[in-house]
């Protein structure tokens, strides 16, 4: 029940996105394994981005809470980055492989706001457009 | 004769040793993304991930030894939700949200149904649609029947708050979410606060509660909109709670007396409610 009201709610923001829904259901099995080990959500989100494309999320992050922020791409994405920066604008962190399921952990050490930018850094051919499916969980 | 021979031979010999055609060059693979300044980042930020979660606060709470739980602190409230301001409903199902997710483990049936309830009840009356009633009633039945798992309520809530409000497109508008998330936040941080004051904790405010960033974007929807209109006097006590909020938490430290303050605010506003 809970599963088929997340797919509507995600259908209501991206109805006609095929492939966002595989983006979306990849996080979401993230979301749940991720609770068998302590992580809970804080917030779920998804985007359609092309090739060079970003979106930026502010995020308030807690002092000493573990942060995993996780992003699933569908099967246009080639490759997807995360990078966190603080409220400054520097750069305090970015995940490391050159895949479309791209993971970054973080813990502050003061409770501040932040800023999560999602890359579609490469998809397919260059020219398509990638569904991406973000979430930000914490322990 | 001789040299032509040698030509045509020559000729025929290149044609057969002729190299292949090079091969397509291989697509450039893009750089990683760029370095983005902060006038950019600022300039482009959403804001569906900024508010902490009650449950969020609730961890980190405990994180800090503050205390083990808020459920215990958690006040039965008999929110309205039969009321005209769709911006109130908002709040209030907000503030039963946060309720029913921070006493989802030990809160005993009856009273945590009656939160869920309540929370559909502003779902409902704000125009969230049939699924999420149908929703709410499908976790009513099961923990009446005591057929589902504490622990599995908390996933589930956390997901509803999390992942499912934020998307859900309100009849009532585009304030309908950050409105409900308003509510969860002042809850929690009205919780929070009182923790840190009955632990007469002196560092703990500046851990748990410096968020300036919160207050601000709540207060963009709060703000009341046309001229002459009359402000809903739940929506002006918000709006000034918010106000003082930002003030306070903008300050790189919080005093006990500054966690005092953001309880006493935040008293004011749910004393309405």
């Amino acid at each position: 029940m809970i599963a088929s009201l997340l797919f509507a709610a995600f259908a209501l923001v991206a109805p006609a996105q095929a492939d966002e829904a595989s983006a979306e259901t990849c996080l979401k099995t993230k979301i749940w394994e991720g609770y068998n080990s302590g992580w809970a959500v804080r917030t779920a989100t998804n985007a359609t981005l092309g090739q060079g494309e970003h979106r930026i999320y502010l995020v308030t992050l807690y002092a000493g809470t573990e942060y995993k922020i996780m992003v699933c791409g569908d099967d246009t994405a080639v490759n997807a980055d995360i990078v966190l920066y603080d409220s400054l604008g520097n750069e305090v962190g970015r995940d490391s492989t050159k895949d479309r399921e791209p993971v970054l952990l973080y813990k502050s050490g003061a409770t501040d706001t932040f800023y999560i930018a999602v890359h579609a850094t490469q998809t397919k051919d260059g020219t398509a457009k990638a569904g991406l499916a973000t979430a930000v969980t914490y322990k | 004769m001789l040299s032509s021979l040698l030509f045509v031979a020559l000729s025929n010999l290149s044609a057969c040793t002729e190299a292949p055609p090079p091969p397509p060059p291989k697509p450039v693979e893009p750089a990683g993304p760029p370095k983005l300044d902060v006038a950019a980042l600022a300039a482009a930020a959403e804001n569906i991930a900024l508010v902490p979660s009650p449950a969020e606060m609730q961890k980190a709470l405990e994180r800090a030894g503050i205390a083990t739980g808020l459920s215990g602190l958690v006040a039965d409230r008999p929110l309205k939700m039969d009321i005209e301001n769709k911006d109130v409903i908002a709040v209030r199902t907000g503030v039963a949200m946060a309720d029913a997710l921070l006493t989802v483990k030990d809160a005993p049936p009856d009273k945590l149904t009656a939160r869920l309830t309540l929370v559909k009840t502003g779902m409902t009356a704000l125009g969230g649609g049939a699924d999420i009633g149908a929703t709410i009633d499908d976790i009513n039945a099961r923990i009446t029947n005591n057929s589902v798992s504490r622990e599995d309520l908390v996933k589930e809530l956390d997901e509803i708050h999390g992942a499912i409000i934020p998307e859900i497109k309100f009849e009532a508008g585009e304030r309908a979410v950050p409105l409900i998330q308003a509510g969860s936040w002042l809850e929690g941080s009205n919780l929070v606060s009182g923790a840190i004051v009955a632990a007469n904790n002196e560092t703990a405010g500046t851990e748990l509660l410096r968020q300036p960033q919160v207050a601000d974007y709540f207060l963009k929807y709060v703000a009341v909109e046309g001229a002459g209109k009359a402000p809903d006097a739940v929506l002006a006590q918000l709006q000034t709670t918010l106000t003082r909020l930002k003030e306070i938490s903008s300050k790189p430290t919080l005093t006990l007396d500054d966690v005092k303050e953001i309880k006493s605010q935040t008293d004011a506003v749910l004393a309405l409610l």
